[in-house]
């Protein structure tokens, strides 16, 4: 090990030390809403759970992952979100490798266009009409194809793209390799790292997606876990005072709303520590170009 | 700008009709490549894109699009007369500058630390707990500054008390509430937009900080010589789309935060156009609302992208 | 950016002229240009049903509940007794309205939609001509619907002669109210207040004597920054509902005489502290965890919230009592809660029916008064018990297979329901209790009708609406909290009513002349 220099050392307590920090506070609000999931109704709305549990107890989050709805639409989330996720990596990932060569003409005309869309859209009816046009209403393609390339996501991965050595691309087409070959064989190979956190941003927000869902699906058996979510929250959130009785005696506990939250997103948050390892990966670039 | 050696036997160097049709030729399948995407372009984005129309009409349910009477500018002429269009509009750009400012270095800071620590495990634990927030809907994490920023018992406000100041009621008091504002949302996304800083370094070549130790680099210098030039290409690309969207300071944040006495310093386009319903019954109201915001962020990143070009020799396109 | 629900209503209502347009444009009776619609559509699925006497599968959009609405016992119980099969989907919980416009706009082909009552919603779909006349199909397949739901009501929502809904009656007329620490009010040794001197002496004793023993954190009366005007106190200044008649008009409560008393009212309060003072950032859960924790004194409430708190507060504070505090009387003599007016629910079939005619048979058994009742509580014995001619129920069962019952009806036996219905509320003793206080053992008098509970749509009033109440709830929490003052009032008003009071106040009392004599 090479010796450390004193800056080396204070670099090293400086990063801990902010870094635990950051940890420690950012967890605050998770440990909340862990806590109410399993703490008992009467300490939650009298406001007594903090960042532990009061009255444990595990019946809350039994109720929640055992009722059938719950299931059914993790299922079709999970669903929606591998198939969605692998489609959208592949469309976006064959998108900006073309794009990260701006000398082929027409290249910087396209991007324009793209980019042109993360600004302006037309807006909840057109979109509405054209997923009707082509049968999609009430069909799990509709979650999946209006979302399918993100600009956002197809830059970073074009950013990318543009950063690595050329050299790479170079040998190979002298060895006459198509440009087809060289994006699947080489330099999604060595793209690691930016195609682990575009699979994580499509993966998150094809789990995360409530509101095509809400437009497009109508049949309870299609509707993602978002959208059940979203409307136990909801129930709870609008004010009281302008509601019916029975929306009132219906509401969900507030164990019941903290449960579904923590039981939603659990499943999503694990995806993550599993993809680190791709990140580290990717240091590897250096000795794959030898 | 990266140079990209030329694809194929044409030189990239090569001028004139033939020059570029060669170029084209010799990589058809690149445009193969682009075909999908291309087509999810114009089905899904463009063909819909004609309900921008709306902003430029009254729109009449009886008619529809093709039947309904062209008002021109009207509909953006009552935003910008507005009573509080003003005042709205100055809180929104403050906001949104303020959590450009102060909150884009932040995770570009977290990446840099990240890849200074050598335990994977520490490292991968505090990743995936910045990241936790992300997850959280606004109403809960505002729900849970109601609490901590209470004047009456609040976490904050007792360390104030205790440290011999008074409580301060931050919620409902213009002069803290902006700060809330952006502390908040800092909090909620560090972890998140960390996310693809952090791929960013990963994807650094380790060949250059081997070279730069042995040159003797201390592992400062090797952070800013290095890791941060690596990620520059990233920095660029965010920053100017993140400058696309300076109208929105995070209309759904403090809808769920702010109250009737901050409204002089926390009401911002967004939130004053959904409290007034000012697009109901109005579709071409609230149209134009989203256009008038589209055309700004479309402007501003057209700009940002060609000051990039100039001044660092980057650009998106 | 969000989009505008109003905004997204009209253009679906727009694509939704175009789609009935086109399809129901040979102007004949409903039943006849439905059947022609769904027959170009699919001519194996529609049209032959009736004839054939073979049961077509019918398709309800309802509104949303937290379970299967296909799976839940209901559908079942009224599969059998119907020999309906009925694909039940369901709206979002939020931006329910804009769903429903996309779909009734789109033509999608439910055969009976079940939402709420929302008038202006209502009669704008009549007009725009998406909704099915049940008039003619009533007449030839509806005796039971003729028995369940009297003239009156199906009166109330005629349209240009024409009935478009079934509606589903407004059980009760008072939700919420100041709800009180008795406890308390035995410490400091007081009665329970009935006029708004008292209330605010109650609240003075709360503050003082602390009877809650939590000293500083103890509030005398909570409330929460999204109301106003509190129910009970407003009433005492003779403005119960969001418009009030003054002398023969309709008025909003900003223009309305009182405004200033009631305002000076609350800002006093506030000022001496007897308010929580962290009312404007409150939310309705902080107002409950501040009661129920046992350091409130008194909160505003609806009864059907209290079985969350009651369980809550007895965990805390074994001995705590309370009630409501009954119709205050005000300085100028005044009192009076917002009552219900209108109904609860509407049930409509869109002209994009593919079986109107079975959808009304349909409706029809579920309306058969056995089938009724077995809809709204179930089998005597299993899940419920009759005790001194109350409908108790039986729990958990009740719970479990009737909680969400009003969702699958359509329409009321009107005669039976209100007494059916209290079943629901007996599921806690405690909740009944209050709901009995409020409902029952409040005079008449008091609880005043919302006079635009049964107002049609109106442009303005639909367009202007939302703006001027939020306008009028933010000045005046901000003159509560004494953020604003009264001097400014003559200004404010000019500026509301420019801000489209004017033309909304004309159509409301053009529509009150007629609809009050």
């Amino acid at each position: 090990m090479r010796s450390r220099t004193l800056g080396d050392r204070t670099l090293d307590a400086f990063t801990y030390l902010v870094l635990i920090a950051m940890g420690l506070i950012t967890l605050l609000p998770f440990a909340n809403v862990v806590s109410k999931s399993v703490s008992e109704e009467w300490a939650i709305v009298s406001g007594k759970v903090g960042l532990y549990p009061i009255g444990f107890q595990l019946d809350t989050l039994r109720y929640v992952v055992t009722n059938s709805q719950f299931l059914h639409s993790l299922w079709i989330s999970a669903l929606v979100t591998v198939i969605g996720t692998l489609a959208s990596l592949v469309v976006t990932a064959m998108t900006a490798y073309p794009l990260s060569k701006r000398e082929l003409p027409g290249m910087g005309v396209i991007i324009v266009l793209f980019i042109f869309t993360m600004m302006f859209n037309g807006g909840i009816i057109p979109n509405y009409l054209l997923v009707r046009e082509l049968n999609l209403i009430d069909h799990l393609g509709a979650l999946v194809l209006p979302a399918l390339v993100s600009v956002f996501n197809m830059l970073v991965i074009k950013s990318y793209f543009e950063s690595l050595p050329a050299s790479l691309e170079e040998s190979a087409k002298l060895e006459g390799a198509r440009n087809f070959t060289i994006l699947f064989r080489i330099v999604l190979p060595l793209s690691g790292p930016v195609l682990a956190t575009i699979g994580l941003f499509y993966a998150v927000y094809y789990w995360n997606d409530y509101f095509n869902p809400m437009i497009y699906i109508n049949s309870t058996s299609l509707k993602p876990l978002q959208l059940y979510l979203q409307d136990i929250v909801m129930n709870a959130d609008t004010s009281s005072l302008n509601r019916s009785a029975e929306e009132l005696m219906n509401v969900p506990a507030e164990g019941v709303r903290a449960a579904t939250v923590i039981a939603s997103t659990i499943p999503i948050l694990l995806v993550y520590p599993f993809l680190q390892k791709y990140f580290i990966k990717g240091v590897l670039i250096g000795s794959v170009k030898g | 700008m990266q140079t990209i050696a030329a694809a194929d036997s044409g030189s990239i160097g090569a001028r004139g009709k033939s020059g570029r049709w060669k170029l084209i030729r010799g990589n058809l399948d690149m445009y193969l490549l682009l075909l999908p995407g291309l087509i999810f372009l114009l089905l899904f984005k463009y063909t819909p894109m004609y309900g921008i129309l709306i902003a430029f009409q009254d729109f009449n349910i009886f008619t529809g699009i093709s039947g309904s009477e062209w008002v021109g500018m009207s509909q953006f002429e009552k935003l910008l007369h507005s009573d509080d269009f003003f005042r709205v509009l100055i809180n929104t750009l403050l906001i949104s500058l303020y959590k450009i400012v102060l909150l884009f270095p932040v995770p570009i800071a977290v990446a840099l630390l990240l890849n200074e620590v050598r335990r994977m495990f520490f490292k991968r634990t505090i990743q995936t707990v910045i990241y936790l927030p992300h997850f959280l809907s606004w109403v809960i994490i505002s729900g849970l500054f109601v609490t901590i920023l209470s004047p009456t018992g609040g976490l904050v406000n007792e360390v104030i008390v205790a440290l011999g100041g008074h409580p301060i009621s931050f919620l409902t008091d213009n002069r803290f509430f902006r700060s809330v504002v952006v502390f908040t949302a800092g909090w909620k996304e560090v972890g998140w937009n960390a996310i693809v800083f952090i791929a960013a370094v990963a994807g650094i070549d380790q060949e250059q900080y081997e070279a730069a130790s042995i040159d003797g680099a201390g592992r400062i210098r090797q952070m800013f010589s290095i890791t941060l030039p690596g990620i520059m290409p990233t920095i660029v690309l965010m920053f100017i789309l993140r400058i696309g969207s300076l109208l929105e300071a995070g209309t759904e944040q403090i809808l769920t935060m702010y109250n009737p006495l901050v409204y002089d310093n926390g009401d911002v386009i967004g939130t004053y156009v959904y409290r007034m319903g000012l697009g109901q019954q109005d579709y071409s109201f609230s149209t134009a609302v989203g256009l008038f915001n589209s055309a700004v962020g479309f402007v501003l990143i057209v700009i940002g992208n060609a000051l990039s070009r100039k001044f660092l020799q980057r650009s998106i396109w | 950016m969000k989009m505008s629900t109003k905004g997204l209503q009209l253009t679906a209502v727009a694509a939704l002229l175009a789609v009935t347009a086109a399809c129901g444009s040979n102007g004949g009776n409903d039943a006849a240009g439905t059947a022609s619609q769904g027959a170009a559509a699919s001519p194996a699925a529609s049209g032959s049903a009736d004839s054939a006497g073979e049961k077509p599968t019918l398709r309800r959009l309802t509104v949303w509940q937290d379970q299967d609405p296909n799976t839940y016992p209901v559908a079942q119980m009224l599969e059998e007794k119907t020999g309906y099969k009925v694909k039940y989907d369901t709206l979002p919980q939020d931006k329910a309205a804009d769903k429903l416009n996309l779909l009734m706009a789109s033509g999608e082909a439910y055969d009976t939609v079940h939402y709420a009552a929302d008038m202006a919603l209502y009669s704008d779909y009549a007009q725009k001509g998406a909704l099915t006349d049940l008039t003619p199909l009533i007449e030839q397949y509806g005796p039971n619907i003729k028995k369940a739901i009297s003239q009156q009501s199906m009166d109330a929502l005629k349209i240009d002669g024409k009935l478009y809904a079934l509606p589903s009656m407004l059980t009760y007329k008072v939700g919420s109210s100041i709800l009180i620490r008795t406890d308390w009010l035995d410490k400091v040794d007081m009665d329970m207040p009935t006029t708004t001197e008292e209330l605010k002496a109650v609240l003075k004793a709360f503050k003082e004597q602390d009877p809650g023993g939590h000293g500083d954190q103890d509030v005398p009366l909570t409330m929460n920054g999204d109301n106003a005007f509190l129910d009970s106190i407003v009433g005492a200044f003779g403005m119960p509902n969001t418009w009030n008649d003054v002398d023969g008009e309709l008025v909003p409560r900003l223009l309305d005489p009182s405004y200033k008393d009631y305002v000076g009212y609350m800002a006093d309060l506030y000022k001496e502290g007897l308010i929580d003072n962290q009312f404007v950032v409150n939310k309705g859960a902080t107002t409950k965890e501040k009661f129920s924790s046992g350091q409130a004194g008194a909160i505003v409430i609806h009864w059907a919230d209290i079985p969350s708190i009651d369980e809550a507060l007895k965990k805390n504070e074994p001995n705590a009592t309370f009630a409501y505090v009954g119709a205050l009387k005000g300085p100028g003599g005044e009192a009076g809660f917002s009552g219900n007016a209108g109904f609860d629910r509407l049930t409509f079939i869109p002209k994009a029916s593919k079986h109107p005619e079975d959808a009304i048979k349909w409706i029809d058994a579920t309306l058969e008064a056995e089938t009724f009742k077995e809809l709204a509580v179930g089998e005597e014995g299993v899940h419920y018990t009759v005790e001194n001619g109350a409908f108790m129920p039986i729990l958990p069962i009740f719970n479990d297979e009737r909680n969400l019952a009003n969702n699958y009806m359509s329409g009321t036996d009107e005669a039976n329901y209100p007494l059916y219905w209290q079943a629901r509320v007996h599921k806690n003793p405690v909740m009944f209790e209050a709901f009995d206080q409020l409902n029952n053992q409040q005079p008449d008098e008091v609880k005043i009708s919302n006079p635009l509970g049964l107002a049609p749509y109106m442009p303005n009033y639909a367009k202007y609406n939302q703006q001027l109440e939020t306008m009028v709830a933010d000045y005046t929490i901000k003159l509560i909290a004494g953020a604003d003052s009264l001097s400014g009032l003559d200004a404010f008003q000019a500026k509301y009513k420019a801000a489209g009071e004017e033309a909304s106040a004309k159509e409301i009392n053009d529509w009150y002349a007629t609809a009050a004599k």
